[in-house]
């Protein structure tokens, strides 16, 4: 008998037995292999008196999920978190500058002027490659190295689990999974480790809306530039004891409105491309378990740190090389990066932002950190500033926010370039990293194409709007 | 004017431009081309006729033309061409099925009644949205891929609604089935179909949230009203909205369970049992609920609200599971008294 | 369950290699391969990592594993891989984590399947463990989290569940290491043959049910005879499952036949 015999005969009386047990196959399935269970469990377990440790459980519960205070608890917690992350990584990203940036580059250009290497190379690999490196590590590395630990011992003690509990009502109304609130909030440490956290939520439509609209939470990579342009543009525009805290303020509402972003788009998708796709929700509440602090800060800091940080200096050294290329290659006397920028003033002017920034979030598509630097230097490049930068291709970065904001008056800024640079650093495509790890995720370049463009297009899109708005009133 | 309002006008015209046309292709079918458009009416009006000649009524034109919403003089030609075709006769005014005819018109019935089936067991599309979607899909498969689907499906018997799904022989199981407003009182029964047209009463059932497979008892029935209790709910109803709900009487081995509600009706500090999960709850879904030991017998309790009510956790088999209301509704459960709780 | 104490097959390995292949693992150079199969939250990465000396990450949180994690160790003078399956509640379902597991110890055919059990709620992890026991014949079964279970005063009698199951049971607390010699131990007896299982069969099925799958499994057994999983096939047929149905006419139904 053939293989395809033995299918048919095999496969047809599947079917007639089929049609016997009617439709409940998997019903009766399951019951009679929960009665052995209970059968075998009764003969096997023996509890002794009262547990006594349930009741710790819920009294926590009763408390994180209360109607007073479930939701001020979880707000707190992300607020402590997202604030220790942002100011604690300040004290370690400065010594890595130190280190990397103001010792070891010096130390880097005089040995290889010292061996007498060619200018190009030394400056496609130093002042490229390395500086990439270097500002990718020490601004990206402490913010995550303090955001993950804290996440994953709240991860480990069972928390989390109670976050998607109580947020999923939001949620749903969305389309989304209550779990999204936590691979949204991982977001805000980096969107490729938020787009990696979503295999926690175990529905494939939910998983894929978590995964598209991870990109609006606003990741540390973006907080220093929303920062320092809310303190240049926005901080100055109120007296100076107020300026900081209208700054935050700003900073906050873009956050802010980055979750708004996040809700209408899902519930965009869960109304057009992802209509009719099954959604189940059911959520496991585990006990709650003492997390072994040393532990998961080893273990986070491999799997979730090390291996975001290295994909993204993969991306970051080609992305240096190419950034000193297009500003030390010239065609008829004018670099590369000069065209690239005149080519795209137009079209940046009339969305209110310029050709530099475009440019810049073009060539930085590794990191969300190395956008600023990029920024000055194309700028003074393509003012010809004499006496500022580090010289073309060279990212440099100023200590105080007062030169920065005379560089980019210079460069013809305004209050709108600066709103609208916030605006479109919280609605871009995704990082490199972030988007190899979404289609490392999906194994769909279509779902990765829309997770990238979708936002970039909304981007232009909204600050062309305020744009049109801001002229018509201003 | 001023550059950015022009701008602004501009951009407003093209997004206005844009959802129209898709608005325009999606509904008119302009893509379709002329045999499918043809193709698409023959079968609309084999099936409508089969429809009536199953309710023993007679078919004319005017009447054909009045149920399909298109003018006569669109009809009359299909009328001549499908009568050439052998799938139709007309004897005086009135309107025949052929044997050919009726085959084909319950090839159609049995697309649509599948892809039913199809979209409730393997999509996530809402019940009220199955019916518009199986009109499209009715008109586009053909034999083998009805064979593939049938055979995916397990072959069903009935569709979610609770019609009869014609085999591929073309027989189709005999229903019988007691409108509502003439269903006996007091007498379990259980609902056995729920008409989905037309949309606008399907949609007040909906509303409801009334279930196919509910059991059910008529409290009191008059001309103006009917009152039915179901599973630990009273729901009142017009005699027409009751007209499309079907009742069959309760079979020797199907018990009436009293005291059956609904698991989103548990209050905290109540033991209840597990009766059942309810026919609605299908697919992924009913699978999930399963393996985690949500099945008939089990005890469950409410475990934990959450700040807005929806998801509340249960307590089953020693864990914490929070499910979402609309399906905690599918639940069917027997509250437990003190002492039933050991 | 019967324990052989003589060297009975210390060198023959059970694995089906090619199956392995197509599932992506390397077996050169490996003398056993054991899988890691579990619920979710019952710390079945925490004796992943206990058993490896990995540091894999463990979250409270179910479905942490979705992509399937490796790892080796040695024990005595064997090299064995260890495939950490994704947690899932059962695996008779369609999601894409209960597939992964159910064709692994299916096709795979890894040489031992340890089930990780919490031992705080027995009951409703042996469902998934009369599942795996109905797809193979050598399983342990790892009693994990009895401290937690101690703490809310609840004891297994392990010997009874032992002999219920028909597999050998380990008590162990993966967290501090308590039970995990013991562990590596009896998963060497089962990889080598000194202990043979004899597991528990799902008995409690309704009449029209056992009937059907009873005549199915005869007639799989005649086209497959020696087939260890016969009645699992019939099961996953009645359950329409495309990826069972194909294998009938690609032969890696009868690659699993026992040689």
């Amino acid at each position: 008998m053939t293989s395809q015999h033995k299918k048919d005969s095999i496969a047809a009386l599947a079917n007639r037995l089929r049609w016997n047990i009617g439709d409940n196959f998997h019903d009766k399935l399951t019951e009679g292999i929960y009665a052995d269970a209970a059968d075998i469990a009764s003969r096997a377990v023996h509890q002794q008196g009262e547990p006594r440790n349930a009741t710790m459980d819920s009294k926590i519960d009763s408390i994180v999920t209360s109607k007073t205070w479930g939701f001020p608890i979880m707000i707190g917690i992300l607020a402590v978190i997202l604030w220790l992350t942002i100011e604690g990584a300040n004290v370690p990203s400065g010594l890595l500058f130190n280190l990397l940036i103001d010792t070891m580059y010096p130390i880097l250009k005089g040995f290889s002027s010292q061996l007498g290497i060619a200018w190009w190379i030394d400056g496609l690999l130093i002042d490229g490659v390395y500086l990439a490196l270097a500002w990718v590590i020490a601004v990206m590395l402490p913010p995550m190295a303090i955001f993950f630990p804290l996440f994953t011992l709240l991860e480990d003690f069972g928390y989390l689990p109670r976050v998607a509990f109580n947020m999923d009502a939001l949620f749903k109304k969305s389309g989304a999974h209550g779990k999204q609130a936590l691979t949204m909030s991982m977001g805000f440490g980096c969107n490729a480790a938020g787009v990696i956290a979503t295999r926690i939520i175990d529905s494939p439509r939910e998983r894929l809306i978590a995964i598209i609209t991870n990109n609006f939470s606003l990741c540390n990579g973006r907080w220093p530039t929303q920062i320092l342009i809310a303190v240049i543009f926005i901080g100055v525009l109120v007296p100076d004891s107020m300026s900081g805290l209208v700054a935050s303020a700003s900073v906050i509402s873009i956050a802010l409105l980055g979750i708004g972003f996040m809700f209408l788009t899902s519930l965009g998708l869960s109304k057009t491309v992802l209509k009719g796709e099954v959604s189940t929700f059911t959520l496991e509440l585990p006990p709650y378990r003492p997390p072994r602090v040393w532990q998961t800060i080893y273990t986070s800091l491999i799997d979730r740190t090390l291996i975001v940080l290295w994909r993204a200096i993969v991306f970051a050294a080609p992305a240096g090389a190419v950034i000193w290329l297009v500003s030390n290659i010239e065609i008829a006397d004018i670099s590369i990066a000069n065209h690239l920028i005149e080519w795209l003033n137009p079209f940046g002017l009339f969305i209110g932002l310029n050709g530099v920034i475009l440019l810049a979030y073009i060539v930085a598509i590794p990191a969300n950190e190395i956008v600023i630097p990029t920024i000055l230097m194309l700028t003074v490049a393509n003012l010809k500033m004499a006496g500022l930068g580090e010289g073309s291709g060279v990212m440099f970065e100023l200590d105080s926010a007062m030169e920065t904001s005379n560089i980019l008056s210079a460069g013809g800024w305004t209050l709108l370039t600066g709103v609208n640079l916030m605006l479109f650093s919280l609605l871009h495509n995704p990082c490199s990293t972030t988007i190899y790890t979404i289609y490392k995720e999906t194994k769909s370049w279509k779902w990765t194409t829309v997770a990238s463009i979708l936002p970039v297009i909304m981007g232009f899109v909204v600050t062309f709007l305020v744009a049109q708005v801001w002229r018509l009133f201003l | 004017m001023n550059q950015a309002a022009i701008n602004l006008i501009v951009f407003a015209a093209l997004v206005a431009i844009i959802w129209l046309v898709s608005k325009l292709i999606l509904s008119r079918n302009i893509l379709h081309s002329k045999e499918q458009k043809h193709k698409t009416l023959t079968e609309d009006i084999l099936k409508q006729l089969f429809h009536v000649q199953q309710s023993n009524r007679i078919a004319t034109i005017s009447n054909l033309s009045g149920a399909l919403k298109i003018r006569k003089a669109k009809i009359l030609p299909m009328v001549v061409q499908m009568t050439k075709a052998g799938l139709i006769e007309t004897v005086d005014d009135t309107i025949l099925l052929t044997e050919e005819g009726k085959a084909y018109g319950l090839k159609i019935i049995r697309i649509h009644r599948l892809w039913e089936k199809y979209l409730a067991e393997k999509t996530g599309y809402k019940a009220a949205e199955w019916h518009y979607l199986a009109e499209k899909m009715e008109h586009q498969l053909n034999e083998k891929e009805i064979l593939e689907l049938s055979d995916t499906l397990g072959n069903p018997l009935f569709d979610p609604h609770g019609d009869p799904i014609p085999t591929q022989e073309g027989d189709i199981a005999p229903v019988e089935w007691i409108p509502l407003p003439t269903y006996p009182l007091n007498m379990p029964g259980k609902i056995a179909h729920i008409e989905d047209e037309p949309g606008v009463i399907y949609q007040q059932i909906l509303a409801k949230r009334i279930l196919v497979g509910s059991h059910i008892k008529v409290i009191s029935s008059n001309k103006n009203e009917i009152i039915i209790s179901s599973e630990g709910q009273k729901h009142i109803f017009s005699p027409i909205v009751a007209a499309n709900i079907s009742i069959v009487p309760l079979s020797k081995n199907e018990a009436y369970e009293e005291r059956a509600e609904r698991l989103s009706s548990l209050q905290e500090n109540q033991w209840a049992e597990v009766l059942g999960i309810s026919k609605e709850c299908r697919g992924a879904n009913r699978r999930r609920l399963l393996d985690l030991g949500i099945l008939q017998g089990t005890k469950i309790k409410v475990d934990l609200a959450s700040p807005l009510r929806d998801p509340i956790a249960y307590r089953v088999r020693n864990t914490s599971i929070a499910l979402r209301n609309s399906l905690a509704d599918l639940i069917l459960i027997k509250k437990l008294n003190a002492d039933e709780n050991t | 369950m019967k324990t052989h104490s003589e060297e009975a097959c210390t060198d023959c390995t059970f694995h089906n290699t090619e199956g392995l292949k197509k599932l992506g693992v390397n077996t050169s150079e490996v003398d056993f391969v054991v899988a890691l199969a579990g619920n979710p939250n019952t710390g079945k990465s925490t004796v992943f990592n206990a058993l490896t000396g990995l540091r894999q990450h463990t979250g409270n949180w179910p479905g942490k594993t979705v992509l399937r994690a490796e790892g080796g160790y040695s024990y005595g003078s064997k090299k064995y891989k260890l495939i950490d399956l994704p947690g899932t509640y059962s695996l008779l379902s369609t999601s894409e984590d209960e597939e992964v597991a159910r064709n692994f110890i299916l096709f795979g055919k890894p040489d031992v399947t340890v089930i990780v059990v919490d031992a705080a709620r027995l009951e409703r992890n042996l469902n998934l463990v009369l599942q795996v026991l109905e797809i193979t014949n050598n399983a342990v079964i790892c009693l994990n989290l009895l401290d937690e279970a101690k703490r809310h005063k609840i004891t297994v009698d392990e010997r009874a569940l032992a002999r219920d199951l028909g597999v050998p049971v380990v008590g162990t607390v993966a967290r501090t290491q308590e039970g995990i010699p013991a562990l590596l131990n009896t998963i060497s007896k089962v990889a080598q043959g000194e202990i043979i299982c004899k597991p528990h069969r799902v008995k409690s099925l309704s009449k029209p049910i056992e009937e059907s799958v009873n005549e199915l499994t005869k007639k799989i057994e005649v086209q497959f005879p020696g087939l260890p999983n016969s009645r699992w096939v019939a099961f996953r047929l009645l359950e329409g499952d495309q990826r069972i149905t194909n294998a009938i006419t690609t032969n890696e139904l009868s690659e699993l036949i026992d040689v």
